[in-house]
């Protein structure tokens, strides 16, 4: 299954969300791939913490792939090759967990060439062979690579797929995340274009939600009264402008709190991260489990 | 003489086996004659050769720039209806000008790639077999695995595999035997990344069998590699027993009578296949492993029966 991760605006946390969505899937015993196509500045190896690609692979990449410089893009396997103690021993029952880095010094592609699509499409189907989800991490906004994403799947009927847009709970985030898929450019219409269904890829479209502070959560014990009272409204608010955009509850795979440790150092949070150090918080790892989980579950996907 | 090569083996994306017919159809995607097949003692596809046209640096351990020109030979097939293979394979040679003739000169030799110059038939067997991250330098397992690409994406093929698998790679190189050492040698090494080497001295020059016995080998490694890791997913032991035979299904359903080793093969290599058994010992690794999944679904059997109060 590929699946696409998208945000309209930067900052989202979509790419240290997508890691570890295929680090808990890859645990769960897929066997997983993680494609950089935020071509203009690939740092996916910093976030599984591969020191020699964390600014892309001088190696031929995602870039040169493309451009047809190569014929197989450099892959790393991450279980081997991350600098991470914690990680580099496979567990017993995980799938193969492997990065297909950016180019260092890549750029954006300002057109996508029927060659270019010609290559994408290959690429899908050879990784759909062997991956059972490979996770394509798109950059934000309105990208070449969206459009490159759209095209390709139109012309892989057999291939399913998924997309993943990520927003963060605030009034811009929501109006933004809208405007991304519904918008005049948005997903539907581009992919409408490239000979999707409408309908049908708007059932394959849904939302999560990151960095969200839950008006209960156990850290705002401290405020006053007068400030939870506050926060509350402001939620309720969010919560109406979610649904009259589309963007609510039905349309959520899941949400992400807001946690330290995404904040200051995106990264992978492993189970000892939670256990050990305790760094960091069991309800971020519980979230990464279930949308890991709902991204395959064929039931957290029925039409709207 | 120097003979190269690389087959490229993988799943045939489809959620059974394909019947003989079928195999007509997807392999007939490439242009040409007939598909070949033969139905005993396995269901064997094999489509007509197909030529590329390269002009290209081949890879030296010297690094010595090496200029080719010729056709690379190439062809997919498909065994037992499930497992795809694309293969590639070059006959190096001297080229007798200085030049690039014009096309019909290399297309009237199949399979030949002309090199300029002096070059020396270890430097180009070692650089080719250690070709991995070498990108300006021919790709052989990159052509077969075009063709490969085209039967996958066969309209007659549902797509729906029964489980995830990477293709392999095995690269060859074939020489001829030199004068004082005995008989065929064969050298098999395990890479990383799923490639393997295969080095080969052959007694009695090149035939179009040492392909055959190539892609057989590829077949086996891969149908072995394969199953080593779907027993080691099944986590036999730590998971419920349920769990584990339903890990170990595809196994059974789809891999276990797919071994035959030199089942199409000439007599001649018979020896090689031999050595092979002997070190590393293909069938021995593969009869434990195949010997564990069986007694694995047994003792579920077992399992369920007692639950059921019917023993």
């Amino acid at each position: 299954m590929l699946v696409f991760a998208i945000s309209d605006k930067g900052g989202t946390g979509r790419s240290v969300t997508s890691s570890n969505i295929v680090y808990r899937r890859a645990l769960q015993g897929s066997d997983v791939c993680y494609l950089d196509f935020d071509f203009g500045s690939p740092t996916a190896g910093a976030i599984f913490s591969v020191s020699s690609v964390a600014r892309g692979t001088t190696q031929g990449g995602m870039h040169r792939y493309f451009e047809g410089r190569i014929a197989d893009p450099h892959r790393i396997d991450i279980w081997a090759e991350t600098d991470r103690e914690g990680l580099r021993a496979k567990p017993p029952g995980a799938g193969q967990m492997v990065l297909f880095p950016g180019d260092e010094g890549g750029g954006e592609f300002s057109t996508v060439s029927e060659e270019m699509l010609l290559r994408c499409v290959r690429l899908f189907t050879r990784l759909e062979e062997e991956f059972d989800l490979c996770l394509v991490d798109l950059s934000a906004g309105r990208s070449f690579a969206a459009q490159m994403a759209l095209a390709a799947t139109a012309r892989l009927p057999g291939v399913p797929f998924r997309w993943l847009v990520f927003h963060r709970w605030t009034r811009q985030h929501i109006i933004a995340a809208h405007g991304l898929v519904q918008g005049r450019q948005g997903l539907l219409a581009a992919g409408v274009d490239h000979g999707h269904d409408g309908e049908t890829l708007a059932d394959h479209i849904r939302f999560v939600r990151t960095a969200v502070l839950e008006p209960d959560a156990a850290e705002l014990e401290g405020l006053r009264e007068t400030q939870k009272a506050w926060l509350n409204e402001c939620d309720r608010e969010l919560r109406e402008l979610a649904r009259r955009y589309g963007v609510g509850r039905t349309s959520m795979l899941g949400k992400i709190p807001l946690d330290p440790v995404l904040q200051w150092r995106e990264q992978l949070i492993s189970d000892e991260d939670v256990l050990s150090s305790q760094i960091a918080n069991a309800e971020t790892v519980a979230a990464f489990d279930d949308l890991a989980k709902k991204i395959v579950d064929d039931s957290a996907w029925e039409a709207l | 003489m120097l003979v190269m090569g690389e087959v490229r083996t993988g799943l045939l994306q489809n959620s059974g086996e394909i019947p003989e017919s079928l195999c007509q159809g997807v392999l007939g995607l490439l242009s040409g004659e007939r598909v070949r097949t033969s139905r005993r003692p396995i269901v064997y596809a094999v489509s007509p050769d197909q030529l590329t046209g390269v002009d290209c640096r081949l890879a030296s351990a010297s690094r010595a720039r090496v200029r080719g020109v010729g056709t690379v030979l190439s062809r997919a097939s498909v065994t037992g209806g499930r497992v795809l293979q694309g293969s590639s394979h070059i006959q190096v040679a001297r080229a007798e000008s200085d030049h690039r003739l014009s096309w019909s000169h290399y297309l009237a030799r199949p399979g030949v790639i002309e090199v300029f110059g002096k070059v020396r038939v270890p430097d180009l067997a070692d650089g080719f077999a250690d070709s991995g991250g070498w990108n300006d330098c021919l790709d052989l397992g990159s052509v077969g695995e075009r063709f490969m690409d085209v039967v996958q994406a066969s309209p007659l093929l549902d797509r729906k595999a029964p489980f995830r698998s990477a293709r392999t790679r095995l690269r060859w190189v074939a020489v001829a035997e030199e004068p004082g050492r005995e008989g065929p040698g064969i050298r098999f090494t395990l890479g990383r990344d799923r490639v393997r080497t295969l080095r080969l001295v052959l007694p009695d020059g090149f035939t179009p069998d040492v392909v055959d016995f190539c892609e057989d080998l590829a077949l086996h490694d891969w149908l072995l590699t394969t199953l080593l890791v779907i027993v080691e997913r099944a986590r036999v032991g730590t998971a419920t027993r349920a769990e584990v035979t339903a890990k170990l299904a595809p196994a059974v359903d789809h891999l276990l009578h797919l071994w035959m080793p030199a089942a199409r093969l000439d007599d001649d290599f018979a020896p090689l296949w031999e050595a092979l058994e002997r070190r590393p010992g293909f069938t021995r690794q593969w009869q434990s492993l195949v010997a564990r999944v069986r007694d694995q679904v047994a003792i579920n059997t077992l399992a369920l029966l007692r639950e059921a109060g019917g023993w």
